[in-house]
């Protein structure tokens, strides 16, 4: 049965409440995960594991969040930048996000402002919701 | 050296009660004391400040790191793309905050740990090679309690933020038989103030 944007919107947001312990209110759209919520490295782990839970899904960490093989493949990062084969890749990956501003400078210290809140709602649309 | 509950649970405003234990922390604390007295670098301690360079008593304190390719958590974190781990980001704001509280109340408690870590931001990685300055003001220190605000800056760049509370007391507080441990570690801690701040 497919779930409905707004819905998914609030499971993420209580998701995203419990694991990384903060206000519903600041949970927007365009909230980044690392920037303006707080979330770090072992947050991730516990975010797809919750996420799992709430939708009933597996979810392979690196569809949901493929900065780590993006940052951690030389092919891809040059000089603290992604190369075109990293934007490539990138693409790919989060086709729901806008990245042409990223484009411009894809500095890889960046990366974590693409990570939103609607990056997970789009990816999880993509999943459980009516197309 | 930063003791206490584990950060990640201290944000979560619903933790679980079982960690606030009382006989429960004892025996994590009398561990973490007994390594403390022992000045032992092998067992679990932190160091996440490597110099305080400002310091107005009370009222703000500014200490640096530099991050060097030879910290082993980097060779996990991530092994083509080392970055300081977030939590110890934010383990520097906390050391750096401890000192200004251990300055100001003149070592008077031997325990100060984080009671609460709230709106912390991480704005950009931080790589080996880089130093980070920590920069943490207080908005209240009272005897047994304190908050700040602070964040980390590095070439330019906000790398992290958020706000703090600590806590501070001694072990003989509630145990009496105590006392020489708390002696001990607040020993410890004034020997280490003297490699950080001079």
């Amino acid at each position: 049965m497919a779930i409905s944007r707004d819905e998914i919107f609030q499971r993420v947001q209580e998701v995203l409440v419990d694991a990384l312990g903060v206000d519903d209110d600041q949970i927007t759209i365009e909230a980044t995960l690392m920037g303006d919520l707080g979330a770090e490295s072992i947050d991730f782990l516990d975010i797809v594991f919750r996420l799992e839970k709430a939708f009933g899904i597996k979810i392979p960490r690196e569809e949901l969040f493929p900065a780590e093989n993006l940052m951690t493949n030389p092919q891809f990062v040059n000089n603290g930048k992604l190369t075109e084969a990293g934007l490539k890749e990138l693409r790919t990956k989060m086709p729901h996000t806008d990245i042409t501003k990223f484009e411009k400078n894809p500095d890889i210290n960046k990366l974590g402002d693409l990570f939103t809140v609607g990056a997970i709602v789009n990816y999880l649309q993509t999943k459980v919701g009516s197309s | 050296m930063q003791l206490g509950p584990p950060v990640r649970n201290t944000r979560n405003k619903k933790a679980k009660k079982g960690w606030k234990n009382d006989r429960f922390w004892y025996i994590v604390l009398r561990y973490f004391a007994d390594c403390a007295i022992a000045g032992d670098r092998k067992s679990m301690r932190f160091i996440l400040i490597d110099k305080v360079v400002l310091l107005e008593s009370g009222k703000q304190i500014k200490a640096v790191k530099g991050v060097s390719l030879a910290e082993e958590y980097l060779a996990d974190h991530f092994p083509t793309f080392p970055v300081l781990p977030g939590v110890f980001l934010l383990e520097g704001l906390i050391e750096s905050a401890s000192w200004l509280v251990r300055e100001a109340e003149n070592f008077a408690h031997s325990m100060i740990l984080l009671e609460d870590a709230r709106n912390i931001k991480y704005k950009s990685f931080l790589a080996p090679g880089s130093q980070i300055e920590y920069v943490v003001q207080a908005k209240t220190i009272e005897e047994n309690v304190s908050s700040f605000t602070g964040f980390g800056i590095s070439g330019g760049e906000q790398i992290v933020e958020g706000r703090l509370g600590l806590r501070h007391f001694n072990l003989a507080d509630e145990n009496p038989a105590m006392a020489t441990v708390d002696a001990q570690i607040i020993e410890n801690m004034k020997k280490q103030w003297k490699l950080l701040w001079h």
